[in-house]
């Protein structure tokens, strides 16, 4: 078999996957309506703690950042996420009442594209998959929870603010 | 190739749509003209939801990611190449 038809087929099979992924999301939304998130949430967060078990820790978001997109990458995701700063942000990384935080933007998503093939709207319950799995992942690599907080879904990208939440923000809050 | 942002300003109704909707503020309201203009176009994510907002279709970008098409209907397009 060639590589182009290699690609097709597997690409195929992933369009199929996601399918029955927005099929079940759309489908618990209805049934249990906001739970489906704390379900989506931790089945994202279930397979960010599995897939970066034995990661290297750092304190730096930056650097577990890049640790994260590693996982992605070694599993074979296409989730592809920077970091970013406005021009009114004196830092990309920034200190805020609840922790330390970060502007991402989220590029190819399979999750928006299932949304779209189906017409479902953006910021439900895969979305937090996507949230628990940076939370699994980034618990592995910092030892802090975080909240990865949608700001804009957009149709092409997303915008996203990474908050990690220290020890000390928590006992202040 | 770096991203562009275009106002097409005699198509630009003036209705600032594209002001609420941006999430980083690319866009602000020039009073006198009474049209809307980009003030701030490096901090333009691309999320192109301007351009799908805009009434006018007056909102334009060139040099930005497009998303990879997960959702494209590989059979259909297979039928449909001899018509495109």
């Amino acid at each position: 078999m060639d590589r182009m038809s290699e690609i097709s087929e597997s690409r195929a099979s992933l369009q199929e996957t996601m399918t029955f992924l927005g099929a079940i999301a759309s489908g618990l939304e209805e049934a249990i309506g906001e739970s489906a998130n704390s379900i989506s949430y931790l089945a994202g967060k279930r397979l960010g703690t599995r897939l970066s078990k034995g990661i290297e820790k750092t304190d730096d978001i930056e650097q577990a950042l890049c640790s994260v997109r590693k996982v992605l990458l070694d599993n074979g995701c296409l989730w592809q996420f920077e970091a970013f700063k406005t021009h009114d942000r004196p830092a990309m990384v920034m200190s805020a009442d609840d922790g330390q935080d970060i502007n991402l933007v989220f590029r190819d998503c399979m999750i928006r594209q299932t949304l779209f093939k189906f017409g479902h709207h953006q910021k439900g319950s895969l979305c937090n998959m996507m949230f628990g799995f940076f939370s699994g992942a980034l618990q592995n690599v910092m030892g802090h929870d975080s909240t990865l907080e949608i700001l804009h879904a957009g149709e092409n990208a997303c915008y996203k603010r990474l908050v990690i939440h220290s020890a000390a923000a928590k006992e202040v809050l | 190739m770096k991203l562009e942002i275009s106002v097409h300003e005699q198509a630009c109704r003036g209705c600032q749509m594209c002001v609420d909707v941006c999430p980083t503020k690319v866009f602000e309201f020039d009073d006198e003209k009474r049209l809307c203009v980009v003030k701030h176009e490096d901090d333009c994510i691309a999320c192109l939801s301007c351009a799908y907002i805009c009434p006018s279709g007056a909102i334009t970008h060139t040099g930005y990611h497009v998303v990879k098409n997960f959702y494209r209907d590989l059979a259909f397009c297979d039928k449909m190449e001899k018509f495109i």
